[in-house]
């Protein structure tokens, strides 16, 4: 019964946290082409490396054209040295205005709940 | 002999993404198809065999989940900028075939947007045909409402009230399907992949 408890209770969350982190997701692949233009494999390395993010590789390209539709990221094809054509990514004006207020946005939300959940570090209730 | 097979087995999977990409233009699905394999073929990192590609293309998703990944977030992101009526039936409708979900939301839309159009309905008519328009008590538990070629017999109940009746319910029920259309199909974007999902890297 505890367990079944127990792994409801991961579920749930894995699920918030899964939630938290693809609310996220739009901003960190926004900031991925702060400094310059990426394709898809470039930036989920980036997010790997630099914010401990492991995204489904499936899902990033959906979540690019989305960003381009709404006219934050732009995309060219380019013929690399591997073979084969890439498509690359960069910032639009707006796109680098939109990632401004989303990093802005972040920030505040996440130092008011630092502060909220300052007393819960080493409260062992 | 092993790079052949192993394109062979690339193809297989981008044939199989492209029968779940449907309600996209041909366009469309060229760009998703050419997109998938430049990002397999960067992943195996010029070590193209069977099995690096079968590594990269479990990293991908399977052709299900990949191709409605796209289908889901191309047609949501068309409909945020066409919020209009006919842009989130247009997304409703090209989502029909993609899930039990959307063939769900269609079916909910189709009865909402008709039983306002029906409302709308008799409230135009009601001025043309007055004594044909009407909600009709014909029995103590038993009530007729529309336009009838042949009234049923027994009270008018609303008289020329069915025509601000008919409007406001009609615009009321054709706002909240337009509105449940929106809310369902960003749901669908903003629904957690059910293969592995956001997750911090082990």
């Amino acid at each position: 019964m505890d367990t079944k408890r127990t792994a409801a209770t991961e579920d749930e969350l894995g699920k918030w946290e899964t939630q938290l982190r693809k609310g996220g997701l739009g901003l960190a692949v926004l900031a991925t082409l702060w400094t310059g233009r990426l394709y898809g494999l470039e930036m989920l390395r980036r997010l790997e490396a630099d914010a401990g993010l492991s995204v489904p590789e499936g899902t990033i390209y959906p979540l690019l054209n989305r960003l381009k539709s709404e006219g934050f990221v732009t995309s060219e094809w380019v013929e690399a040295d591997a073979g084969h054509p890439r498509k690359y990514y960069s910032l639009t004006e707006r796109g680098r205005v939109r990632v401004r207020e989303m990093a802005g946005a972040w920030k505040g939300f996440a130092r008011g709940l630092e502060r909220l959940l300052a007393p819960l570090e080493g409260d062992p209730r | 002999m092993s790079r052949d097979a192993a394109m062979a087995h690339l193809e297989t999977y981008l044939a199989q993404v492209r029968r779940n990409l449907k309600g996209l233009s041909e366009a469309e699905i060229r760009e998703v198809l050419l997109e998938l394999r430049a990002h397999v073929l960067d992943r195996v990192e010029g070590h193209l065999t069977p099995r690096t590609v079968e590594t990269a293309l479990a990293a991908l998703g399977s052709p299900r989940e990949v191709g409605r990944a796209n289908v889901t977030e191309r047609v949501a992101a068309v409909m945020e900028k066409d919020r209009s009526f006919f842009g989130v039936l247009a997304a409703v409708v090209r989502l029909a075939g993609l899930s039990l979900a959307g063939f769900f939301l269609f079916l909910v839309s189709l009865t909402g947007y008709g039983v306002a159009a029906s409302f709308l309905g008799v409230a135009v008519l009601k001025p043309f045909r007055p004594g044909h328009v009407g909600l009709w008590r014909t029995a103590p538990d038993t009530y007729s409402m529309g336009a009838l070629s042949h009234p049923a017999e027994g009270q008018e109940l609303l008289g020329w009230w069915i025509i601000p009746v008919g409007l406001v319910l009609g615009l009321a029920i054709g706002y909240l399907t337009w509105r449940f259309g929106r809310f369902c199909i960003r749901a669908m974007v903003r629904r957690p992949a059910r293969e592995p999902g956001v997750s911090p890297a082990v």
